[in-house]
């Protein structure tokens, strides 16, 4: 699109900031320091900072978001005091859980039970920078980045059911047993509902499989993959109907009941994060990502920030239809979901994987002409 | 592995402890642990006077006070040998059944919440606000209510009661429809709800469980059809019965003996209408005649002429059947007085209907009891 | 069911533990009966008089002697009947009814926790609502309320 990205602007800034101080520096120094890996270096900081506000401001903004519409879906208004219509109460939240004294239960392992949150929140993080958000705002084209990311979404069972463990605790032993069973179950639907999209795309890079959907998203020949891989993601954010390793009624808290403070904060956040990465995933693989649709006109599409408009409105809107869900229906039961899982996920996931293989095959969809040659 | 779920535990809905016996996530056994909210009610209640047993009524079963209040003062006034008016008895029933569909819709709200449902938990708080609002505007409180009284009721209703509640009675009737979607709509619902906890008709009677548990099993008994109190022989209603004994056919029950409630609640206020009246019976002792209860320690020393006397109550509140005896001997207090909750019974069957579910099934199967630990404990 | 039906059908089974049967509103009546008799009578109220749901047992201390009484309801009569027996202060038991009405259980735990009635045979005799060591039985006329500092002190000795 435009020859601003978000790497050239932090580059740009990168060699004014240090070109800034080498000019009050002596030679060596300034020399050292305007040289190209150390410009390079910083500019990689100041992308990975930039990223990380504007992603954590959104993981936050998408907690907002969820209160905000689960409020009106029970004829209530939400958090309304912090902030312009309550805007800034999680702020307000994050700021009292940060302030809260960390406690530990004397039988619980301190390794595991500080390390399993904080793991937790870091493999989350990680994932934003492996996701492309809009054409030259990724940290580049990486070829296998729909593999990298999916993996490292499924550490989180790992580190959950350490921390389940070591907080000694047997409503947290079950939930994390639970919570493991349960992503493990549907970590197999949602990567073979990923072949589907990998066979119709032709590549394992999030960007390419993007701008295979510049003709048309691949949400509509590929329903049944998107159905099994969004039930698949409800699962794997272990959100309501999902929700049982953390389910109130019978677990406490599940695998969290020991934590508060700045440790519960971490799982809360690791969560919304993980909703957030959800959503973005949907987004990328079903609804086209960045591109807009055909009748946004030409002079929108160019405006700098268009893609990342249009990414945004995708996202938060799956993200709603995920509120909408958890505001209307009742909590499975483990063995049903594992049921569920195996026995219906699968095949299904099987059947879109056929379903794909033929439409590349034919070439040409009614409605939708004819597919671009796999493999770009 | 045992498991103590309770006493702080988002499945109890009150104080006391289930402890459950687990193999995998299957319940192989349970017990009951209870008296965490033990008050001694009933002893406090042998040093109180008979009009001061009311407040602690409220306390007995902080959701359906006034059907608490209305099973001790049937007991104390055949105690003590004394008759309300009619008016008062019209009151009583419409209190009642507002506290039926009170405490119904409480236990709606509890219940959904322990599936997982949200949503339908603020609108059912919602609507009982509605029917709180009512308590308040004639009892004057929204929760311990102390309205009745030994010989009737304390104040009589005020003006404009009637039309406020057919209003509300409207509104709450066609929100039924709406609940009834959030939940028997859903498959998932189903999947959660049809065939667990599943308790025979036999097993009830044996067991002593009572109310909407023992008519989801099938068995047509409500004490307001079978041994009419209050003026239950002067209005129309239909006794809700389901078949299938699980926690959807609890469910069903509870919700048709919510449109029943608002069937009579609307009888109640046809008659009020018309027939105006005093509501505490007049020719009562000193002691006891004053509308509200003495405060003083100096009126209870008046000798008393009244024969003494047992008197027994039982009503269909609204988690079952309660019981109480009243003995009194002549003196200022009543002598002893026993309670039976409804609940007790159907906690203390939980052995039968518990086992072989999973652990998962626990909180709509304790749901669907209805459990009220003040009046288990009292 | 009325008062003189019941006696004609229970005396020929209780004999002369059937002490008297008077009329109680509320109930078919209140049937006094010696605590010889307990079983019998349980049995004959429940399979013969169809009397097969135990709503309630209590106790009640009449300082001399303690009086335990059961309420049973029938779905045929759909009324309630009374039973009552008294026991000796001093030697305070009587037979289970957990055999006849599993639903005797909790209400008799309660009762032997409150009043000091022994149940024999009971399954499971433990306290039901103070806790297992507490050495006191509160609906004793003899525990009396406003004597705070007292039972304080005794609490702490248990």
């Amino acid at each position: 699109m435009t020859g601003a990205t978000l790497y050239s602007v932090s580059a740009a800034l990168s060699a004014l900031l240090l070109g800034a101080v080498a000019s009050i520096l002596p030679a060596p120094v300034s020399g050292w320091l305007t040289s190209a890996d150390v410009v390079t270096g910083l500019a990689v900081l100041i992308f990975s900072a930039i990223l990380l506000v504007a992603s954590m401001i959104n993981t936050i903004m998408l907690i907002w978001f969820e209160r905000k519409m689960l409020g009106r879906f029970m004829d209530r208004r939400g958090a309304m005091h912090v902030g312009y219509a309550g805007l800034l109460q999680n702020f307000a939240d994050g700021l009292k859980l940060f302030r809260k004294n960390t406690f530990r239960p004397q039988e619980a392992d301190s390794l595991g039970f500080y390390a399993g949150p904080t793991a937790y929140m870091v493999t989350s993080m990680i994932l934003f920078g492996v996701l492309p958000i809009s054409t030259g705002w990724s940290s580049g084209a990486l070829p296998l980045s729909l593999l990298l990311a999916l993996a490292i979404f499924s550490f989180a069972p790992l580190f959950i059911f350490v921390s389940a463990w070591s907080s000694n605790n047997k409503y947290s032993l079950i939930g994390g047993m639970r919570s493991a069973a349960q992503m493990i179950a549907y970590e197999v639907p949602i990567l073979l509902a990923v072949v589907a999209v990998v066979i119709v795309s032709g590549s394992f890079d999030l960007n390419v499989i993007v701008n295979e959907q510049q003709n048309y998203w691949f949400w509509f020949p590929l329903l049944l993959a998107l159905i099994v891989f969004v039930a698949g993601m409800l699962a794997e954010m272990e959100r309501i109907p999902f929700d049982l390793p953390e389910a109130e009624a019978e677990l406490v808290e599940g695998w969290n009941t020991e934590y508060g403070g700045m440790l519960f904060a971490f799982f809360m956040l690791a969560d919304y994060v993980r909703a957030l990465i959800g959503s973005i995933l949907v987004v990328l693989l079903f609804l086209g990502g960045w591109t807009m649709p055909s009748w946004v006109p030409a002079a929108a599409t160019s405006f700098p920030l268009a893609g990342i408009f249009w990414f945004m409105i995708k996202t938060y809107a799956v993200f709603g239809l995920f509120v909408w869900i958890r505001a209307s229906l009742p909590r499975v039961r483990t063995d049903q979901l594992l049921r569920v899982g195996w026995n219906r996920m699968i095949p299904l996931a099987l059947l879109s994987i056929v379903l794909a293989a033929v439409l590349v095959t034919v070439r040409c969809l009614p409605f939708l002409g004819c597919v671009p040659p796999v493999g770009g | 592995m045992w498991i103590n779920m309770g006493p702080q535990h988002p499945m109890t809905h009150g104080l006391w402890n289930l402890r459950v016996r687990i193999e995998g996530e299957i319940i192989e056994e349970v017990d009951p642990e209870m008296g965490y909210l033990h008050r001694g009610i009933e002893k406090i209640s042998e040093d109180r006077h008979y009009n001061e047993v009311i407040t602690l009524m409220d306390r007995t079963c902080y959701v359906a006070g006034l059907a608490w209040e209305h099973l001790y003062i049937i007991a104390a006034e055949q105690a003590l040998h004394l008759e309300p008016p009619e008016r008062a008895q019209y009151i009583r029933t419409l209190s009642d059944e507002l506290q039926r569909i009170a405490s119904h819709l409480m236990w709606y709200a509890a219940f959904v919440q322990d599936i997982g449902l949200m949503t339908p938990f603020l609108y059912a708080m919602r609507d009982r606000d509605l029917v709180l609002d009512l308590f308040q505007s004639y009892t004057g409180a929204r929760m311990t209510y102390e309205y009745n009284r030994v010989g009737g009721v304390r104040n009589d209703l005020p003006t404009g009661f009637t039309d406020r509640t057919r209003k509300v009675m409207d509104w709450i009737y066609a929100r039924f429809v709406d609940y009834d979607h959030l939940c028997l709509d859903s498959d998932i619902f189903h999947r959660r709800c049809d065939g667990i906890g599943v308790l025979s008709a036999r097993d009830c009677v044996d067991w002593g469980v009572t109310g909407p548990m023992l008519r989801s099993a099938g068995v047509r008994r409500d004490l307001r059809k079978d041994r009419p109190y209050a003026a239950y022989d002067r209005v129309e209603f239909d006794v809700a019965v389901a078949d299938g004994a699980d926690v959807t056919a609890r469910y069903l029950v509870r919700m048709e003996e919510m449109r029943q409630a608002v069937r009579i609640v609307r009888q109640t206020l046809d008659w009020l209408d018309k027939n105006p009246g005093p509501v505490l019976a007049d020719r009562l002792p000193r002691w006891l005649g004053a509308p509200y209860a003495p405060v003083g320690r100096e009126g209870y020393l008046l000798k008393r002429n009244f024969p003494t006397g047992r008197g027994f109550s039982s009503v269909e509140e609204p988690h079952g059947e309660a019981q109480a005896y009243v003995v009194n001997t002549g003196g200022e207090h009543p002598y002893r007085v026993k309670f039976r909750s409804p609940v007790f019974a159907n906690i203390a069957a939980a052995q039968k209907y518990l086992p072989g579910y999973r652990v998962a099934d626990i909180p709509p199967i304790m749901g669907s009891v209805d459990i009220c630990v003040g009046e288990v404990d009292r | 069911m009325q008062p003189d039906v019941l006696r004609e059908r229970l005396g020929p089974i209780l004999g002369p533990r059937l002490l008297a049967v008077e009329p109680f509103a509320g109930t078919a009546g209140r049937v006094r009966f010696a605590r010889e008799g307990a079983l019998e009578l349980f049995r004959a109220v429940r399979d013969t008089l169809g009397y097969r749901h135990l709503a309630m047992v209590g106790a009640i201390d009449w300082v001399d002697h303690r009086e335990v009484f059961y309420v049973a309801w029938s779905d045929e009569e759909r009324d309630y009947l009374f039973l009552s027996t008294d026991l000796p202060a001093s030697d305070a038991h009587v037979e289970s009814a957990t055999p006849v009405w599993p639903a005797a259980n909790w209400h008799e735990r309660e009762a032997f926790e409150m009043v000091d009635v022994r149940f024999d045979h009971h399954p499971d005799l433990r306290h039901l609502l103070t806790p297992d060591e507490y050495a006191f039985h509160p609906l004793l006329r003899s525990f009396k309320l406003h004597e705070p500092e007292e039972l304080e002190v005794k609490t702490r000795n248990v």
